[in-house]
């Protein structure tokens, strides 16, 4: 059985259409996250499951039950909020039990289920602090743990990590995940930072002006996406797109780029792409696709030449860039494949992983 | 350089004290006035520092009940802060969050607060009549609590909106009831503000004249008339004014001395947060 | 004021909020303007229950009413004179304390007191102030005349004005000093220090700089005060109930005087309505140019 069901949900405001017509399934037990850039409805979205805002059309089920017309206490939700919304007048106990006391739960089991949730997160020693001597990270542990310690059906993340410095946001990326896990709830969380929705989602539903791109699984999105905006969207550095054209004939096919550089397609793709021959299409190639040309030369690799114009080692890879088919393009090299920038290197382009797009319509096309 | 600066110091120094010189001057007038014996106050020359500091004069108000004034000031002052406290935060709630009415309601309510009493004193004493709460608290308290919700409106819409959202939204999802929400967060929050705008809609009732002047006659006198009820031509009852004045004045410097911190936004309507 | 509100559903209870308030104020805010509207074009009088319609007659007898008219000239001119009095010497008073200077909090504390009294005490204080012989004005005076000064403050025509703006300015100057101290402390340091690199002196600083800057303030602070003194009251009352004769007397006297002593009840409607109107005039005018608060 499904823990949310939303069918044809509409949101505006004023005359902004933010959400346009959304259905979204999201089985029992699934870590699901909507990601997109800012402005794209994800958090209205999620405030309207909440019932932050009214849905002005469609309709949401929770557990079954429709409820448009619910108050938010009576949605059986929990939710953690971006800047953590903690009560600066309560004790950190406080604040984790209010939501205990606001739905009367008895006395005598208030006590346990805090200390329960604040054991999980790693607070116990901080329950009698004041949300003010907590740092950034503390606070979003107490937060986590004032939707935790309600036995909710649905959680709900809004952003909860945008606050936080790189190095704790990894830490709670993990330990949000281990929360998952343990308690095996459902689970909607919204982030604009991709790299969240891969490591943590079972599923990530990608929002683009208010309407679902793609959903599906994490590697899903990343190897197939659907369109150029998934693409581009997902992994980083992100997509080199090159304008291109295909020939085909019989079964062997080439991409060739603006700029005469052509490229052999692996030959178990050629009839699937034959169609598009002719059309004016986008090269897609991710950065960690485009490798140093070594000797061997393996079924479906493209050998290309190119003259780096910035090289940006990171330690563990170096990123290059250069121009191919007239555009900028970035390659993830071995540390030491590349050292400065005029260098004439040899690359292999991986076009058994490379998509072709439509210029048109944005489309990734001949993916099966 | 270093003895300019020393210059600079000392010569703000100079102003600083003439100014609190000047200001505080009357104010010492008054209560050391209240400290004299009648011959001290009508010497001539004037006397600067009464030889005997002796509380006659507070005894002869106590003593002749004109003291109570000061107690019906608090009461219909007291009274109305609450009344108004509670019906402006909730009101202001509404038009914060909700923005009830638009910016035409909260206009509205500001501009209330600039209609000059002696235009309106005058049609409300006749429905008093009519209803026959002149010279009762009912009457009196009413009145404050109608003058002052504006301002208590104005100001608690800004302290409102101080609020952050999520905090409110997190209750709400929590289990609280919209007027949970109000009680377990709003009011908390803005504890600070609440107290200080009670504190000024308190001294605006509390130094209140010219509806007390209109509304009262013999039964809830409140100070501010009181002292006035002491004026007489060349035979002023100097004693008696001076420390009825002091009665009622000292109250309310000890309450704005706790309020320091808030004053500016207190005065300014909201403008200057201070 | 950005961001979502919340749920806009619950459509009863944001009305149920504002209901009681606004109960009231139409209560004591509105009907008493109804109320003004109807009598003014009636005949009533303490003696007279005229309730027979007199169309414009009372409007047509505030245009002769000489009274009337000086009791306004009399208000525009206590505010023509307090009005910036107070907000230059406040603006002085600013200036000298918003450098650090120890006991600065103390000066502060004690200088704002005036603000707080009730107006009909400061009235009483400074009329006890200006007693010709028992008050110390007068004795501070002989002392810088060198002979014994009995001078008639509130009794004088020609000296009630300055007695009662004293009065006046001595209780508001410091609510000036207050918000524009305010004002002054969140001037951005770094546009002065920009400034004095730039070269420019200290007058072209306050009127390029520090002046654009704290207008929004200083323009509440006027509007606020202005509208005070247009309803100056409680001061006059004390020092001189409008005397000598009628010399002092402001609107509010005016219509006090007229709705309460000689029971006018019909004509003090017209006034009160006319009040009305020029504030209504004054404030749309103001508010136009001020915006007080978000």
């Amino acid at each position: 059985m499904s823990d949310l069901k939303i069918t044809k949900l509409d949101k505006y405001y004023g005359t902004n259409h933010v959400v346009k017509g959304i259905d979204l399934e999201i089985p029992a037990g699934e870590f699901t996250i909507l990601v997109g850039q800012s402005g794209c409805g994800k958090s209205t979205l999620l405030r309207t499951i909440a019932g932050l805002e009214t849905a002005d059309g469609g309709s949401i089920e929770i557990g079954g039950e429709r409820v448009n017309d619910l108050p938010p206490r009576d949605r059986d939700i929990a939710m953690v909020f971006q800047n953590y919304a903690l009560y600066p007048y309560m004790k950190v106990r406080d604040n984790i039990a209010f939501g205990l006391r606001a739905r009367r739960t008895p006395k005598a089991e208030i006590g346990p289920k805090v200390q329960r949730a604040a054991k999980m997160l790693a607070i116990e020693h901080l329950l009698d602090r004041y949300p003010r001597q907590l740092s950034g990270g503390q606070l979003q542990r107490v937060a986590i743990g004032r939707a935790v310690v309600r036995n909710a059906r649905l959680y709900l993340f809004d952003e909860p990590l945008s606050n936080l410095d790189a190095q704790l946001r990894d830490e709670m990326r993990g330990e949000i995940k281990r929360l998952h896990q343990e308690l095996g709830k459902t689970m909607i969380y919204v982030t604009h930072d991709q790299i969240e929705a891969m490591t943590m989602a079972d599923r990530i539903v990608l929002l683009r002006e208010g309407r679902i791109e793609q959903q599906g699984a994490p590697l899903e999105l990343y190897e197939r996406p659907a369109t150029k905006y998934v693409a581009g969207f997902l992994g980083s550095p992100s997509m080199n797109f090159i304008p291109c054209t295909l020939s085909v004939a019989e079964d062997y096919g080439t991409v060739m780029l603006p700029d005469g550089v052509t490229l052999s397609l692996p030959p178990s793709r050629v009839a699937a792409l034959a169609p598009f021959r002719d059309r004016s299409l986008l090269l897609g190639i991710r950065p960690e696709h485009l490798s140093r040309a070594t000797g061997e030369h393996r079924r479906g690799l493209a050998e290309i030449e190119v003259i780096t114009d910035l090289v940006q080692p990171t330690g563990s890879r170096t990123y290059a860039t250069f121009r191919l088919g007239g555009v900028e393009a970035v390659a993830e090299l071995q540390s030491h494949d590349v050292s400065q920038p005029g260098e004439r290197l040899k690359l292999f382009a991986d076009m058994n992983r490379a998509v072709l797009i439509d210029a048109a319509t944005e489309r990734v096309v001949g993916n099966g | 350089m270093k003895r300019s600066a020393n210059l600079r110091l000392a010569l703000r120094y100079l102003g600083a004290l003439v100014l609190t010189v000047f200001f505080l001057f009357p104010i010492y007038w008054l209560f050391m006035i209240s400290f004299k014996t009648a011959d001290e106050i009508y010497a001539f020359p004037p006397v600067w520092w009464p030889e005997t500091m002796q509380w006659d004069n507070y005894i002869v108000l106590f003593r002749d009940g004109d003291a109570t004034t000061v107690l019906n000031s608090f009461i219909v002052a007291g009274a109305s802060t609450v009344l108004a406290m509670f019906l402006g935060t909730i009101c202001a709630y509404s038009i914060a969050r909700f923005r009830t009415g638009g910016d035409n309601l909260a206009n509205w309510i500001l501009s209330q607060r600039m209609v000059p009493p002696v235009a309106v004193v005058f049609p409300i004493f006749l429905l008093y009549v009519w209803f026959g709460i002149v010279d009762t608290y009912l009457g009196l308290i009413l009145l404050y609590t109608a003058f002052n919700l504006p301002y208590v409106i104005w100001m608690m819409r800004g302290y409102i909106l101080d609020i952050p959202l999520a905090l409110e939204e997190s209750a709400l999802v929590d289990g609280c009831s919209r007027w949970q929400v109000i009680w377990k967060v709003v009011f908390p929050m803005c504890r600070a503000g609440l107290f200080a705008t009670a504190i000024f809609t308190f001294v605006f009732a509390w130094n209140d004249f010219i509806f007390a002047l209109v509304l009262t006659r013999t039964e809830i006198t409140t100070y501010t008339v009181q002292v006035t009820h002491y004026f007489g031509g060349q035979s002023n009852f100097w004693s008696k004014i001076s420390a009825m004045s002091v009665l009622g004045t000292v109250p309310v410097f000890i309450v704005v001395g706790f309020m320091q911190r808030y004053l500016v936004r207190g005065i300014s309507l909201g403008a200057v947060k201070g | 004021m950005s961001g979502p509100t919340v749920r806009s559903g619950d459509r009863g209870f944001r009305y149920t909020l504002v209901a009681p308030s606004i109960f009231v104020l139409l209560l004591i805010g509105v009907f008493p303007i109804v109320y003004l509207l109807m009598v003014s074009f009636q005949g009533l009088t303490m003696t007279d229950n005229d309730t027979s319609f007199q169309g414009l007659l009372n409007f047509r007898a505030l245009l002769d009413d000489t009274r009337l008219w000086q009791s306004l000239m009399h208000t525009v001119f206590f505010t023509a004179i307090a009005l910036p009095a107070e907000l230059l010497l406040g603006l002085a008073m600013a200036q000298l304390f918003i450098d650090r200077m120890p006991g600065r909090q103390v000066f502060i504390a004690l200088l704002v007191l005036p603000v707080v009294v009730a107006p009909i005490v400061s009235g009483a204080t400074w009329s006890l102030m200006f007693d010709n012989r028992f008050g110390p004005i007068n004795q501070i005076l002989g002392w810088i005349t060198g002979e014994e000064m009995a001078v008639l403050w509130t009794v004088k025509p020609h000296l009630v004005y300055p007695a009662i703006l004293m009065a006046e300015i001595w209780q508001w100057t410091p609510f000036m000093f207050l918000l524009l101290l305010a004002a002054l402390s969140g001037v951005d340091k770094s546009q002065l220090e920009a400034a004095s690199i730039d070269g420019a002196g200290w007058w072209s600083t306050f009127f390029r700089i520090v002046l654009p800057a704290i207008w929004p303030v200083m323009a509440v602070a006027i509007l606020i005060r202005g509208l005070d003194l247009f309803r100056l009251f409680d001061v006059v009352w004390a020092l001189t109930k409008g005397g000598p004769g009628t010399m002092t007397e402001t609107i509010s006297i005016f219509t006090y005087v007229k709705g309460f002593q000689q029971f006018e009840t019909s004509y003090t409607g017209a006034v009160a309505l006319l009040i009305i109107v020029l504030l209504t005039v004054l404030l749309t005018v103001l508010l136009k140019r001020v915006s007080i608060a978000r």
